[in-house]
C-alpha cells in the first residue's frame, strides 16, 4: 500500500456513522465518534472476526454488532458485555491504521511512519466508484498513480481529486473543490466515469 | 472446486434436506463437500449418485442423509423423535456464504443473543453469560454444553413474556448440532432445535433448521417463521465474519469464558484433523499437517 | 383493524411493516408460510391475491395487493401530516421512486431469492441490474445531499423512502455490499433513525 491514501470524503462519514471501504483488496472501516474524530481500522473484530463496519457508535466508542464488544478511540477493548465485571486485558484490541483528515478527505496509512499530508480546506463534491483501473482513471485525469491527489482545472472550478484503488479494475475518486460549481463538477466527473466504463467494456 | 480429499470430512453423515423436498419420481441436483450429486427418489427408496458411484443413504428423522466415506459412527440418536406429542417443523433450507463450521459455532453461542436477536432471545440489559459446563462424551463422540441459562424476552413463538431459558447444546458431528431448551408451555420438557448443515463448498453452506417442539397453540407457519427469523438474523453475522473459513490457528481470534463451547468445538475439530471449512494454518510444520 | 398477510423474510412485506410502525397504525398480522410451505400459491391465498404474491392488506373490506399500492393506501388514509404522500409538486417524484422501488430495485429481491433460497434464475445478470439500480439511487442521493436534502423527495421522509429502503438494506443477502455507495450509506442511517423504525432479519436493530 502507498503511504497515505485518501479513502473517503469526511462529509460522507458524519458523527456516529460507520463506513466500509475496500482499499487495494483489504476491508477497512471508518467510524467517527461524537467528538468528531475519524478512525480507520481493519474491518474485523478480534473476537470472532465480525466486520466492524456493521457495528454501532455510542459516544466515542465503536461496538461490534455480534457480541457488543466495545472499543475506544485507542482501539483497545473497553467492555465485553457477556462478562460485565471483567477488566478487559489491554492486549485485546482492534487493528487500527493511522488516520488523518485533511483537504476534506479521510486518509489512512498502514504504518503512519511519515506525517500525513496537509491540504487546505476544500468543499466536498462527490465520492464515486469507477469500474476502471486506477492507472486508466488517473491517466484520463492527466495525472498518474504516483500521486495521491490529482488536480483538475476546468469550467467547473479547480477540483482536487483524491483516489484509492479498490482492486485492480476499480477506482474510487474523492472530489473536493475550491471555488467550484459543485453540480457542474459532479456532472463532469460522472461523464468521466461513463467514458472510462464504456472504454473498459469496449 | 471438486470433492475434498479431507478424510475427516468425507467420513461423516450429512443431510441433503428434508425428505419431503425430494418428490417421488423426480431427480434433484444437490451438492456436498465440493461435489455435485443427483438425488433420485424412487417409490421404494432414495438413490444418491456422485461421479458415477452410488453413495450410502439413510432416511432418519424426516431427512435424507448421505456420506462420501465410511462414517466411524452410526447416525446420532434422537429419542425425542419417538415422542408422539412433538410437532415436527422443517424450517426450509437457507444458503449462507460462510463455512458450515462458522454456522455450528454461532449456533453454540449465547453471548450474541442481546445484539443479534434483540428483544427476542436476549436484551442489552441482560448480556451476561453465566458459567456453564462443557464436556466431550467420548463414548458417543459428542460435545455437550449444559447448565446454560439466559434471560430471554421472547424465547419461542408461543412466549407472552420474558423468561430465564435453560439450554443444553449437543454437537453430534462437525456439521450437525442441536439444542434443548425449555418450552414456554411445558417447563418439564425440552424442545429440540437442530441445525443440520450441508456444506456445499468450504465457504458456502446450506442450513437445514429442524424442530421437534411442544407447542399446542402456534401454527406451523408461526413456528417456522419464528425459527427462520432467528436464523436469518444470524446470517448477516455469518456472512460478515472474516475469514469466512473457521480459523483454528491459536491467536487468530480471541475467545473468552463465554466461548467455552466454541473452544471445545475447535479443539475437537483439531483432534479429528478436520480441514474442510477451516482456514489453512501457517503455524504447523508440513509434517504436522493433517493428511499431508 | 387493518390486517397484513405477512412473511417475516419478505422485503416487500417489510415496506408495509415499516410504514405501519412509523405511522403507529394498530394492526394485526397473519403469518403466511411463503417458504418452505409456498402457502401463497394455495387456493385460499390466491382468493385474496390471484397473483400469488405478498404482501396483502385487508382494511375495512378493502383487499389490496402490491406493497407500493398498500403504502399509498395507508398514507392516504392514516397520515394526518400529509407529508408521507404529499399532494403538491412532490407527488410526481414520490410516484417515480415508488415505481423504481417496485421495478428496477426488485432485481435485488430476485438475486436474494436465488442466493439465499436457491430459487432458479440468473444470479449474475440480476446482480448487474441491481448494481445499476443502486448506482442510480446513489447518484440521486448524492445530488440531494449536495443540496442539503436527506430524503429522496423534499424536506421530509415520504413513502418513497419507505418503499426503497428494504431491498437496499437487504442487498448484502444478494451478495452486494454498500462500499461503492457512500450516499446510500448515509441515507440508510437517516431512515433507521426515524421514530417508529423497526428492523427485520438482515436489517439489524443496532446501527
Amino acid at each position: 500500500m502507498a503511504d497515505w491514501i485518501p479513502i473517503a470524503l469526511g462529509r460522507d462519514v458524519p458523527d456516529g456513522v460507520t463506513r466500509a471501504v475496500i482499499v487495494d483488496g483489504r476491508e477497512v472501516m471508518i467510524w467517527r465518534g461524537e467528538d468528531g474524530v475519524a478512525h480507520v481500522w481493519e474491518d474485523r473484530c478480534p473476537h470472532r472476526g465480525m466486520r466492524l463496519s456493521l457495528g454501532f457508535v455510542r459516544s466515542n466508542a465503536l461496538n461490534c454488532l455480534y457480541h457488543g464488544w466495545q472499543y475506544g478511540a485507542g482501539a483497545n477493548c473497553l467492555r465485553i458485555p457477556a462478562h460485565p465485571d471483567l477488566t478487559v486485558p489491554p492486549t485485546i484490541r482492534a487493528n487500527a491504521y493511522a488516520a488523518a483528515e485533511t483537504g476534506g478527505m479521510v486518509w489512512m496509512s498502514a504504518d503512519g511512519a511519515s506525517p500525513a499530508p496537509l491540504l487546505p480546506e476544500a468543499t466536498p463534491v462527490i465520492s464515486l466508484a469507477i469500474e476502471a483501473a486506477p492507472e486508466r482513471v488517473l491517466a484520463a485525469l492527466g495525472s498518474s498513480t504516483a500521486h495521491p491527489i490529482a488536480a483538475l482545472p476546468g469550467a467547473a472550478g479547480l477540483l482536487q481529486l483524491g483516489w484509492h484503488r479498490v482492486h485492480a479494475a476499480k477506482t474510487m475518486l474523492h472530489a473536493t473543490g475550491t471555488g467550484a460549481d459543485i453540480a457542474a463538477a459532479t456532472a463532469q466527473l460522472r461523464a468521466l466515469r461513463q467514458n472510462l466504463e464504456q472504454g473498459a467494456a469496449a | 472446486m471438486s470433492l475434498t480429499d479431507d478424510r475427516a470430512a468425507l467420513d461423516q453423515w450429512y443431510t441433503l434436506g428434508a425428505l419431503r423436498d425430494f418428490p417421488v419420481g423426480a431427480e434433484t441436483p444437490s451438492r456436498l463437500l465440493g461435489e455435485d450429486l443427483t438425488v433420485r427418489r424412487l417409490s421404494d427408496g432414495v438413490e444418491v449418485r456422485a461421479a458415477g458411484r452410488t453413495l450410502p443413504v439413510r432416511t432418519d428423522y424426516g431427512h435424507l442423509w448421505t456420506s462420501f466415506g465410511t462414517p466411524e459412527h452410526a447416525l446420532f440418536a434422537l429419542p425425542e423423535s419417538q415422542e408422539p406429542d412433538r410437532r415436527w417443523i422443517h424450517c426450509g433450507p437457507v444458503r449462507v456464504r460462510a463455512s458450515g463450521l462458522r454456522l455450528v459455532e454461532n449456533f453454540l453461542d449465547l453471548a450474541h443473543f442481546p445484539y443479534v436477536h434483540t428483544d427476542i432471545l436476549g436484551s442489552e440489559a441482560h448480556p451476561e453469560v453465566a458459567k456453564y459446563e462443557v464436556e466431550q462424551r467420548r463414548d458417543v463422540d459428542e460435545l455437550w454444553a449444559t447448565k446454560c441459562e439466559f434471560y430471554q424476552p421472547k424465547a419461542a413463538a408461543a412466549s407472552d413474556e420474558g423468561q430465564i431459558s435453560k439450554y443444553m447444546y449437543r454437537v453430534v458431528s462437525p456439521f450437525n448440532v442441536m439444542l434443548y431448551k425449555t418450552p414456554p408451555t411445558a417447563p418439564d420438557r425440552w424442545d429440540v432445535i437442530a441445525l443440520f448443515v450441508q456444506p456445499l463448498d468450504e465457504a458456502v453452506s446450506v442450513a437445514h433448521a429442524f424442530m421437534l417442539v411442544i407447542d399446542e397453540t402456534s401454527t406451523d407457519a408461526e413456528l417456522s417463521a419464528f425459527q427462520q427469523m432467528i436464523f436469518v438474523q444470524d446470517k448477516i453475522v455469518l456472512e460478515n465474519q472474516r475469514p469466512s473459513l473457521l480459523p483454528l490457528q491459536p491467536g487468530r481470534e480471541t475467545p473468552t469464558r463465554a466461548d467455552l463451547s466454541s473452544v471445545l468445538y475447535r479443539r475437537w475439530l483439531k483432534e479429528k484433523q478436520l480441514r474442510f471449512g477451516t482456514e489453512p494454518r501457517t503455524d504447523l510444520q508440513s509434517t504436522d499437517l493433517p493428511n499431508a | 383493524m387493518p390486517k397484513l398477510y405477512d412473511y417475516v423474510l419478505s422485503g416487500s412485506c417489510y415496506k408495509v411493516r415499516l410504514l405501519l410502525g412509523m405511522l403507529g397504525i394498530a394492526h394485526e398480522t397473519q403469518a403466511v408460510d411463503f417458504f418452505p410451505g409456498r402457502e401463497h400459491k394455495r387456493p385460499e391465498f390466491l382468493a385474496l391475491n390471484p397473483l400469488g404474491q405478498l404482501p396483502v392488506l385487508e382494511d375495512d373490506g378493502l383487499v389490496l395487493r402490491d406493497a407500493q399500492a398498500i403504502l399509498c393506501h395507508l398514507a392516504n388514509k392514516h397520515d394526518t401530516s400529509g407529508n408521507w404522500l404529499p399532494r403538491d409538486d412532490r407527488f410526481g417524484p414520490v410516484m417515480l421512486w415508488l415505481s423504481f422501488a417496485g421495478g428496477e430495485l426488485m432485481a435485488i429481491s430476485g438475486a436474494r431469492m436465488i442466493a439465499m433460497l436457491n430459487y432458479p434464475g440468473d444470479l449474475v445478470a440480476l446482480q448487474a441490474k441491481a448494481r445499476t439500480a443502486l448506482r442510480l439511487l446513489d447518484d440521486h442521493l448524492a445530488d440531494r445531499a449536495q443540496a442539503g436534502g436527506l430524503w429522496l423527495v423534499g424536506p421530509t421522509p415520504t413513502i418513497a423512502d419507505i418503499a426503497t429502503f428494504p431491498y437496499v438494506a437487504l442487498s448484502h443477502d444478494a451478495g452486494i455490499g454498500h462500499e461503492d455507495y457512500p450516499a446510500i450509506n448515509l441515507w440508510q442511517r437517516q431512515v433507521r433513525k426515524l421514530p417508529g423504525f423497526v428492523g427485520m432479519p438482515g436489517v439489524p436493530d443496532y446501527f
